[in-house]
């Protein structure tokens, strides 16, 4: 099976300004590669600042890469015609959904919208937004609101609606449950859930939210500082997970008891600033693990087998961690 | 927008009794400009020296000037000069400002460069003596006072809109709409347009009794609209030379200046508050 969306090396620089130019220039994505097939739900997952809402504008085109490729349905992203095509086929929801809808602009209207800016014919506007909005349970009367008017979870479902309407084959989701109350919050990612099995979706979910992507990714991938450190099958990952980065932020996942939290692998300090990107392995700076290699040398990405790969020099040592894991 | 937004800016501000007051004031110099032929008692300019200098009767509610005018009719007239002035720059110093704001806002960084610094330069020169230099290159009259208006209101107008267009390029839904693939022109017009507008309206009507003023005083000091059309201004210079005689002349020129200038500043006080997006959020709920 060909992959729906393929990222391959992509890395984004920016020139930092300064007069003279000289400030060192910010790699905010660095190689990143990834496969999302057809009917996938892909968890990306990293802390603020690690790069992940960069990369889902990178794949959409808002961002400009510095290098690599990003390949859609076969089509190669690199030229403008080619976001133009395949626009239509992609959609964003976004973490502030209140705030991606235009203020002056009426719900019926918003989800309308790209059917307006794709020159779709649209028999009744009216009928049609509806029907969209409908799908995503809620009622015709909602049409005439405007977006301050609606409540975090209404919002959400406005966003989806509108999400929907050209009947993407992907959809990137910026923390959909971001700011909404937990019961909400399941309805959201239920109907998105409801939504990909009517309609065949492929999702890319950008998270910090570990419980989140357990829930509902079919795979993860880790981000630490614009690198991909880890990716794997959901199940596998939390598991059994490989890098020492993944397997802090299992540990510090809250847990019903919290005696059997893992104290050891309690991640230290604050994630490193762009600015000034450690050497050698990015992550040596937190890592419990790290030794003078760490220090000097960058680790590979490791295929491990089932889908699996990790970027670590001491993928052996680690996987005995990822045992203790498992007993939970 | 729909009309049920329109309605609630209109209830906020007829609900705020300065902007009521505001409101009515302005209509009424609207109306009296609009139909001055109508509503005045007699021909503005037409001389009759053997009446001249009469005090307020009931023949000549305002009295008659030096050259026996009826002052009244003047005064109703000169709200037609003041206001098709003041509107016509006004606005097109607006729409002036409209467009370069938001080309500078979200056009090229070099474009926009080139536009802050002209504007830059523009608001550094004083109106008046801008106005002066002007007016003694192309000459006095009523295109030269629009001319000068649009030119130095323009920059305020364009640093205001840029601003607006700047912090609202980068928000979400800007971004939504660009991820869904829409033009630039649909992203401009329907997007960006109907949320800069608002505070532009504000100012503009703020900006409304400056320029009266500005237009009565060049007319005071002969370098506006050309006599006889008649001027709040040229009226206020009237009486001035002729205050011995009739010094009522000096108070029934003032005053309509004086109402217009309250009228629009009110009306732009309340239409801020009324469009105050937290105001009238609280408000809908």
């Amino acid at each position: 099976m060909t992959a729906l969306l393929s990222i391959r090396d992509v890395s984004v620089v920016l020139p930092t300004g300064g007069w003279f130019g000289g400030a060192a220039p910010l790699n905010i994505l660095a190689g990143v590669t990834l496969d999302l097939m057809p009917g996938e739900t892909l968890g990306l997952v990293g802390e603020s600042g690690s790069g992940k809402t960069t990369l889902a504008r990178a794949i959409l085109g808002l961002q400009p890469i510095s290098a690599g490729r990003v390949r859609f349905d076969g089509r190669d992203l690199i030229h403008s015609a080619g976001f133009k095509a395949i626009r239509p086929r992609t959609a964003l929801m976004f973490q502030d959904a209140t705030a991606s809808l235009s203020p002056r602009m009426t719900v019926g209207d918003a989800v309308t919208e790209p059917f307006s800016i794709h020159g779709v014919a649209v028999r009744n506007h009216r009928d049609k937004a509806a029907e969209l909005l409908a799908e995503v349970g809620l009622p015709p009367e909602m049409a005439t609101r405007y977006p301050h008017e609606l409540s975090g979870g209404q919002a959400r479902r406005v966003g989806v609606a509108r999400a929907l309407a050209l009947k993407p084959a992907l959809v990137i989701a910026d923390e959909p449950t971001a700011g909404l109350d937990v019961s909400v919050q399941a309805e959201i990612l239920n109907l998105m859930a409801d939504l990909k099995d009517r309609h065949g979706l492929s999702y890319l979910i950008i998270t910090h939210n570990l419980a989140l992507v357990r829930h509902v990714a079919d795979r993860i991938a880790v981000l630490y500082l614009g690198r991909l450190v880890e990716t794997g099958p959901t199940r596998a990952i939390f598991a059994e997970p490989r890098h020492p980065y993944t397997q802090s932020l299992i540990a510090a996942e809250p847990k019903p008891d919290p005696r059997k939290r893992r104290a050891d692998l309690a991640i230290r300090g604050e994630i490193p600033s762009i600015l000034r990107r450690p050497k050698g392995c990015e992550f040596h700076t937190r890592c419990p693990l790290a030794e003078d290699i760490c220090r000097t040398t960058p680790p590979a990405l490791k295929e491990l087998g089932y889908g699996r790969s990790v970027r670590c020099h001491f993928t052996e040592t680690t996987t005995e961690g990822g045992r203790h894991e498992l007993e939970h | 927008m729909s009309s049920g937004g329109k309605f609630r800016v209109l209830r906020a501000l007829l609900s705020d009794p300065m902007g009521a007051l505001g409101l009515i004031l302005v209509l009424l110099f609207v109306a009296m400009a609009l139909f001055a032929p109508w509503v005045a008692p007699a021909d503005p300019i037409k001389l009759n020296v053997m009446e001249k200098f009469q005090p307020p009767s009931l023949s000549h509610l305002a009295g008659t000037d030096q050259l026996g005018r009826d002052l009244l009719s003047r005064i109703i007239f000169g709200a037609r000069t003041a206001l098709s002035i003041a509107l016509t720059s006004v606005g097109l110093a607006g729409l002036g400002g409209l467009i370069l704001g938001m080309i500078a806002g979200f056009g090229p960084r070099w474009l926009d460069a080139l536009l802050v610094l002209a504007f830059d330069s523009m608001s550094s020169l004083p109106m008046i003596m801008f106005a002066l230099a002007v007016i003694t290159i192309v000459g006095p009259g009523t295109g030269t006072l629009i001319l000068v208006v649009v030119l130095v209101s323009i920059p305020a107008y364009a640093r205001l809109i840029r601003a607006q267009t700047l912090s609202l390029a980068g928000a979400d839904f800007i971004v939504a709409e660009r991820a869904m693939g829409a033009s630039s022109a649909r992203i401009l017009f329907r997007h960006l347009l109907p949320n800069v507008v608002g505070p532009l309206v504000i100012l503009l009507s703020m900006d409304v009794p400056i320029v009266i003023m500005l237009e009565a005083g060049l007319s005071y000091l002969n370098l506006g609209v050309r006599p006889p059309t008649p001027s709040w201004g040229n009226i206020l210079y009237d009486g001035y030379t002729s205050i011995r005689a009739a010094p009522y002349m000096v108070l029934i020129a003032g005053l309509p200046l004086v109402l217009s200038t309250l009228g629009f500043t009110f009306l732009g006080e309340g239409l801020r508050d009324a469009l105050d997006p937290k105001l009238r959020r609280g408000a809908a709920r």
